[in-house]
């Protein structure tokens, strides 16, 4: 198996609620945005991040960035704890680890600063780095438009004058800027058009393919994650449900909010009659998740020891774990 | 079968600052009872439009300026405010895509589901409100009388997409059109809304049209598809037809760009992208993406085609075409 | 694309005219006016106290005390000018500061502000600025002239644009692109400076125009009650001098008011104009 590049042990990150009074506000809880996630990336892979809304996916992706600080557990990149670095190192070794892992984002009409030039938004991380002579930057940019397969001339536009698509390949070609070794791509295609979709996602594909760029996809559309990735990892309410390589998720689930998911996937072709689980409720809310395992209130084969015990995440066959009391019955 | 809508080269322009934006330009298609049909298409299709102007809410600067509109065999005169107010909740029911704005913010649920009934029907507040209940109860919604009390934001995007529908059907409208009424759902919850939408259409003998840009809602919800480009209709068939054997190529494109739960093929993009409706590309709005196309294609605009029993199809290489997916 | 709106906005043409107008008199007013400013010249000349319309040299008529009143208006254009300009310059200054300190990082010292700008809010500005003009008249003298008053509509007039200011900052640091430029490694200044202040920079300049309309209007009457320089030239000057005459020189206090009238209406429809000009439109 590839080497692995980046691990992550145990993370936690809980945000508080508040509740407002006159003059001061009262912490009356908190959000388990993410309760203890377990996963690793290895080199030049893309694992692909799944779950509905609430499950702590994005926010996972951004404590890893260090976008939003952890509460604990271990982001390790490179075998190092980034959060250590970012805190004892220098000021150059923090701007390397910065340009070593990038993020893409969802909106291709919000993250692209619109009052700048697309050669400025392609350089920023030139100007912020200072890594590059000034002289390579024209060649620089122009190259890094070429890769996501826009034009030179492209340059000197606005992003109001693109279009969704394009406007998110200038985002990765920003992203790709500092020659990361990491991407975290947040649900990168969701905003655009369908057809649009599949040149982004190849693109992605590509990208890792030529360069060695591990990604962390991150998205609720498990077709285009079955599609991208090579490992998946299931969350559900801040907790990792399953994790394994793709085909195996995708053909043999051992979870039953898994098996859930998929099933009620669409899938277009009318001779393919899936079994479709339906879920009774609602996603519950992050803020006060059930006991013992999340999932059990709909679970279908939910007994007694879900209510009570939280099950761990366990191997159950090669690179293929776990988290449900009763997974060996689906194996 | 009767027929229940029938829209008739449908044109509807929105004039703008910018100039005149041919959203929808030329679209027919038939509903007919007990079979739904799904409009697909991407951002600029005219798939919204399309069914806004069969109700006769365009929005300015939108205008309809040509085709007609049929319900049930009569014309409707879409610009006639009074008759459309008639069909418009009472014989049509709209569920949008956003239930977050579709449902007011300020208003308890019951307050919205009184105020559509009593709009349609000739009832006191109690009746009305006892219809409201029962309507909550038919989409699935748990504790309806406690639910009437409350208000769009205490509740789930689940459960607020359903009191849309709720609302929809206050009017006990013949026909519902679903506006990517899932879009914005989770996958989980959208499984239980579609569930639902099929049974009501059986329950209630409604019919059903469902908008959306997602080949799967498609395969799994209709029986017929009609697939829209640029304000024209590209094609019309039966869904398995359209499917096992696609006519027109932005059908065939479509199906080969999106990625499928089951298979991992890979994913054949579409380039270029959505043309500009002000300035579409002459002859075939398809053209410049196209990869069959002819020097026909940039010279005329398709017609659209009977080929077959109940398939159209707006293509000049149809007949030449064969666009089933390679196995 | 933003100035082609601009050119359809009625209202922010007739408005950008009036301003034109109104600067072009300014600085027209230095070179060529008729008289110099505060000159009583027509009281040794004979020439006082004319109505108007009747002499082609003083073509909007003199005052009893010989002041022309056409020269006047057009020294007082440049007086007013400066006040309303230079004292909202000063206003952005201070208001863009603290509404970045404010916005910007949230917490106690955003708090803080908040609550100073509040309290600015509540204040009777006028009388409080009447005041501090005649302590500062009485405990500086003579030759600061309007300096004093911009100085002073400087330092009150910071709140408006401070609470614009933090809330359009907080609105655009929860955008995507400066999630971005974090995530690229910009230092906090730069996402500030390079990225947000330039973003909203439209809300700014509108209120700005609004704010130069205010100030002149406040300068009119703080002349006009008579706390201002009575030896620099404003229409407010004007109109005070005017009163006590006005029901048989009437020209003295008609004149200044209508330019008064018509440069503030200038300002403010030229902010109008702008706001609807400037709104970013949300493209699909």
């Amino acid at each position: 198996m590839a080497e692995t590049l980046l691990e992550v042990e145990d993370l936690m990150k809980y945000f508080p609620v508040y509740q407002r009074g006159i003059l001061t506000k009262k912490k009356v809880g908190d959000v388990h945005a993410i309760d203890g996630v377990t996963f690793s990336i290895g080199k030049g892979e893309t694992l692909g991040l799944v779950g509905e809304s609430g499950c702590g996916k994005t926010t996972t992706g951004k404590v890893i960035l260090e976008l939003e600080e952890r509460d604990s557990g271990k982001v390790l990149f490179e075998g190092k704890d980034i959060y250590e670095t970012l805190k004892t190192s220098s000021r150059e070794e923090r701007l390397a680890l910065r340009r070593s892992m990038q993020m893409v984002f969802q909106n291709p009409y919000g993250s692209l600063d619109p009052r700048m030039t697309v050669f400025d938004i392609v350089s920023e991380p030139f100007v912020i780095h200072k890594h590059i002579p000034r002289s390579e930057w024209e060649g620089r940019v122009y190259s890094l438009l070429k890769m996501v397969g826009l034009e030179e001339y492209h340059a000197e536009r606005y992003p109001h004058e693109f279009s969704g698509g394009q406007r998110q390949r200038i985002s990765i070609a920003r992203a790709l800027a500092t020659e990361p070794r990491f991407i975290v791509a947040d649900e990168p295609v969701s905003s655009l058009d369908v057809s649009i979709r599949a040149q982004i996602l190849n693109l992605l594909e590509d990208l890792r393919k030529r360069t060695g760029i591990s990604f962390l996809y991150i998205s609720h559309d498990l077709s285009s994650v079955r599609q991208v990735s090579q490992r998946v990892a299931v969350m559900y309410l801040g907790k990792i449900f399953e994790f394994a390589l793709v085909d195996d998720l995708f053909d043999h689930p051992l979870n039953p909010y898994t098996m859930a998911l998929l099933s009620a996937v669409p899938i277009p072709d009318p001779e393919r009659h899936t079994k479709r689980i339906i879920l009774p409720g609602d996603v519950p809310s992050p803020v006060n998740p059930p006991s013992g395992c999340r999932f059990h209130p709909r679970c279908p084969y939910a007994a007694d020891v879900c209510k009570n015990e939280e099950p761990p995440l366990r191997q159950l066959g090669t690179g293929h774990l776990v988290a449900c009391h009763f997974a060996e019955k689906f194996a | 079968m009767g027929e229940l809508l029938r829209v008739d080269d449908l044109k509807t322009y929105f004039f703008t600052e910018a100039g005149v934006v041919k959203a929808v330009d030329g679209i027919s298609f038939t509903v007919n009872e007990g079979e739904p049909l799904g409009l697909v298409g991407e951002s600029g299709s005219g798939k919204t439009v399309t069914v806004l102007a069969a109700m006769g809410i365009v929005a300015k600067p939108g205008k309809i300026v040509g085709g007609k509109i049929f319900f049930k065999g009569e014309e409707l005169q879409a610009s006639s405010e009074k008759e459309m107010r008639k069909i418009r909740g009472k014989r049509i029911g709209y569920v949008s895509q956003d239930p977050n704005s579709s449902l007011d913010p300020l208003y308890t649920v019951g307050n919205q589901l009184v105020e559509v009934v009593k709009t349609h029907f000739e009832e006191s507040k109690d009746q009305a409100w006892e219809r409201g209940v029962k309507l909550l109860q038919l989409v699935g919604i748990s504790e309806p009388e406690a639910r009437m009390k409350a208000y769009p934001y205490e509740l789930s995007g689940g459960m607020r997409q359903r009191v849309a529908i709720a609302r929809a059907l206050a009017g006990e409208p013949e026909l519902l059109v679903a506006d990517e009424p899932t879009t914005n759902l989770d996958v989980t919850i959208q499984a239980q809304v579609l569930d639902l939408l099929r049974t009501l259409g059986k329950e209630l003998r409604m019919s059903l049209i469902l908008i959306t840009h997602d080949m799967g809602l498609i395969a799994e919800m209709t029986e017929r598809v009609v697939v829209l480009y640029a304000g024209k209709v590209a094609e019309e068939a039966a869904t398995p037809e359209v499917f096992r054997s696609p006519k027109h190529p932005y059908t065939a494109a479509l199906l080969a760009s999106v990625p499928r739960l089951d298979q991992k093929a890979a994913l054949v993009p579409i380039g270029g992208g959505i043309p500009n409706l002000i300035t579409p590309p002459s002859g075939c709005r398809f053209n410049p993406r196209c990869a069959y196309s002819k020097g026909i294609c940039v010279d005329a605009i398709p017609p659209l085609e009977v080929s077959g029993e109940r398939r159209l199809v707006a293509c000049h290489r149809w007949k030449e075409l064969d666009l089933r997916r390679k196995a | 694309m933003a100035w082609r709106r601009f050119r359809r906005n009625k209202s922010a043409l007739i408005g950008g005219v009036i301003v034109s107008f109104f600067v072009f008199m300014s600085v027209y007013g230095i070179f060529f006016a008729p008289l110099p400013p505060r000159s009583f010249y027509c009281l040794y000349n004979g020439c006082a106290n004319l109505p108007p319309f009747t002499n082609w040299a003083h073509p909007l008529g003199t005052e009893p005390s010989g002041i022309d009143v056409f020269s006047e208006i057009l020294h007082g254009a440049l007086g007013d000018l400066y006040v309303g300009v230079v004292a909202t310059a000063i206003s952005v200054a201070i208001g863009l500061l603290v509404g970045a300190f404010a916005g910007y990082r949230s917490g106690s010292a955003g708090a803080i502000l908040l609550g100073i700008t509040q309290v600015f809010f509540v204040l009777p500005v006028l009388i409080i600025i009447l005041l501090f003009a005649r302590i500062g008249q009485l405990l500086v003298a003579h030759g600061l002239g309007l300096t004093l008053i911009v100085v002073i509509l400087g330092i009150f007039g910071w709140p408006t644009i401070a609470f614009v200011a933090r809330g359009e900052i907080m609105r655009v640091k929860e955008l995507e692109f400066v999630e971005a430029a974090k995530s690229l490694g910009a230092s906090n200044n730069r996402i500030l400076f390079r990225h947000i202040l330039l973003n909203i920079l439209s809300p700014i300049i509108v209120l700005s125009s609004l704010l130069v309309a205010g100030n002149i209007l406040t300068e009119v009457v703080i002349s006009f009650l008579g706390f201002g320089d009575p030896s620099t030239s404003t229409w407010g000057l004007l109109l005070q001098e005017g009163f006590s005459y006005v029901r048989t020189s009437w020209w003295v206090s008609l004149f200044p008011g209508i330019a008064v009238v018509i440069a503030v209406l200038g300002f403010n429809l030229l902010g109008d104009g702008l706001a609807d000009a400037l709104n970013p439109r949300i493209r699909e």
